[in-house]
């Protein structure tokens, strides 16, 4: 698919050995073309973080990772970061100058940009970002969703072409964690900016990702969300779930809903009830029969993790 | 709750020292300290020790916050006064059995206490008037080697996260029924958390590291800054810094004219 697309990134055959003797990544491969937004979902302990980390060359693994068509390696790790910027989990990770100011100049003083061109860079992306008056506020002073929002300025200071967010949404509250996604996705609209991400929030993918990707120390699935979503076996197999709605559309049609695609969000699914309705002058129709009681026990014990 | 070390939580405050340009203030204050605390007379000591305290007065913090920083740091001096007349040799005041009092003993003892807490109470106005970064940018600009603005500059930063991270600590620990105190097994326990500490902190150390490098960092480090001198700045530093060279001309002056 897409094979008209340049790949922004391509990984083969990537196998890297935590200094402690744990493999984390044993032959992992994924392509992601440009503009697209990606996630990558897996068991905690899969090596989404490592994977990450090997994108723009902080860790070194066996194996070939390139970025628009060049190698990442030691030589060219300057261009690398400028393409590949990454944001990490923890925003105390990621903001460690004094104020909001230094850390957003922090990335364009190193690429050797001028102090002016530094200072526009700044105020554009806090403009972008919506972060206005927080220049000279420091780091734990922030909330927790503003650190988050900080982190993701800090990185989009020095205009990568490439965004990789490591759990964009954990420990957000709602409306941050929406707030975010919103921004996620301006940026890749906007200007065009491939996104990837590793993930377990699955009711974000399908709002945040066009492609998924199932790692467990090598990639063992790509798809759609909603091809990754359908195949039950391949979720339980590494410790995944599915978005609520989809899980409520199953349980439905168990009671003689029709329904050929699940829906994974509630935008979606406002969309199918409407049509199924209008098509059937109106009304939904549920009922009990015989063998809904041993469906929807076959599907609930398919959800269960144990 | 744990106080968090905030030293700049009065720093917008607005008072001559905070209006002061943060170099020259350093330089100035930095000057002072040193000119007093080489003194060994005893009167212009206590010049200095008055003059400590105006700076600290025009700095218009508030008295709790100067009471807090200097009551460490008084820990440390006042044992000087008990220790220093009982143990340096001298003209005895009184004794009592073998245990002597000496003149010289109980002039150095209060020496080396009104030296202490000159310095100690300058430094206040030279560190506390101004924002920490501001303050670290100043020795930047100053040429103070990098690599120790650096040190200073993440020690600030990760003070409060490693308070944070303790004190999640110890509540999780509470929360199980852990009581502070000084009985053997609150210590080791106390020690693990420590320990724990110590890790996570190796640990995060790393991810910051990585995160440094992800934005182009290679050991050194730039801060945009704009520092601007004014005709006030130099005329307050340069009065400060005739006063420290007049406290050491006439200390020297004076013991030359003791001689003759």
């Amino acid at each position: 698919m897409n094979k008209m697309k340049k790949e922004a990134i391509s990984v083969k055959n990537l196998t890297y050995t935590h200094p402690d003797g744990t493999k984390a990544l044993e032959g992992a491969s994924l392509e992601v073309y440009e503009g697209e937004r990606v996630a990558i979902v897996g068991p905690n302990g899969a090596g989404k973080t490592t994977f990450l980390l090997h994108l723009n060359g902080i860790l070194r693994g066996s194996g070939q990772v390139e970025v628009f068509g060049k190698k990442v390696d030691k030589e060219k790790k300057e261009e690398i970061i400028k393409e590949v910027g990454i944001v990490f989990q923890d925003p105390d990770d990621q903001l460690f100058m004094p104020t909001l100011f230094d850390d957003l100049a922090f990335g364009p003083i190193n690429m050797g940009l001028k102090e002016d061109e530094v200072r526009e860079r700044v105020e554009k992306t806090i403009l972008s970002l919506g972060l206005m008056g927080y220049e000279n506020r420091c780091p734990h002073h922030l909330s927790g969703g503003e650190k988050k929002k900080a982190a993701l300025a800090a990185v989009m200071s020095m205009e990568p072409k490439i965004l990789v967010l490591d759990e964009p949404t954990a420990n957000l509250d709602p409306k941050s964690r929406e707030e975010l996604i919103k921004i996620v996705n301006d940026l890749n609209e906007r200007e065009g900016i491939t996104v990837v991400m590793a993930t377990h929030d699955v009711n974000a993918i399908p709002a945040l990702a066009d492609r998924v990707f199932v790692l467990n120390k090598r990639v063992v699935a790509e798809g759609t969300a909603q091809e990754i979503f359908s195949d039950g076996a391949l979720m339980k197999a590494n410790n995944l779930e599915v978005p609520e709605v989809f899980k409520l559309f199953e349980v439905l049609r168990c009671f003689g809903y029709n329904c050929e695609e699940l829906p994974l969000s509630i935008d979606k699914a406002i969309e199918h009830l409407t049509r199924t309705a209008e098509v059937n002058g109106g009304h939904i129709h549920l009922h009990i029969h015989e063998h809904m009681h041993d469906k929807v026990k076959k599907l609930r014990s398919e959800y269960k993790h144990h | 709750m744990m106080e968090y070390p905030e030293i700049d939580r009065y720093a917008s405050l607005d008072s001559p020292m905070h209006r002061f340009d943060p170099r020259a203030k350093l330089i100035a204050i930095t000057f002072l300290i040193f000119s007093i605390v080489l003194l060994n007379d005893l009167k212009l000591v206590l010049i200095g020790f008055l003059v400590s305290i105006l700076f600290l007065i025009a700095t218009k913090l508030p008295f709790h916050f100067v009471i807090q920083h200097l009551k460490g740091v008084s820990l440390f001096i006042l044992p000087f006064l008990v220790i220093m007349p009982f143990t340096v040799e001298g003209n005895e005041i009184f004794s009592f059995y073998a245990i002597k009092v000496t003149y010289e003993g109980l002039t150095y003892g209060i020496l080396v206490v009104l030296k202490a807490f000159s310095a100690v109470m300058l430094i206040i106005p030279m560190i506390a008037t101004t924002k920490f970064e501001t303050t670290l940018k100043a020795l930047d600009k100053l040429k103070v080697p990098n690599i120790l603005v650096q040190m200073l500059m993440f020690t600030y930063r990760y003070i409060f996260v490693f308070v944070n991270e303790f004190q999640r600590l110890l509540i999780a620990m509470e929360s199980r029924g852990f009581k502070l105190g000084t009985s053997l097994y609150a210590l080791r326990t106390i020690g693990n958390a420590l320990g724990m500490l110590f890790v996570r902190s190796y640990e995060r150390a790393e991810r910051v590291y990585w995160a440094m490098r992800s934005r182009g960092y290679t050991g050194s480090q730039k801060t945009l800054v704009e520092f601007k001198m004014c005709t006030k700045d130099y005329a307050l530093a340069v009065v400060i810094i005739a006063f420290a060279v007049c406290l050491q001309v006439v200390c020297y002056a004076g013991v030359w004219v003791g001689v003759v």
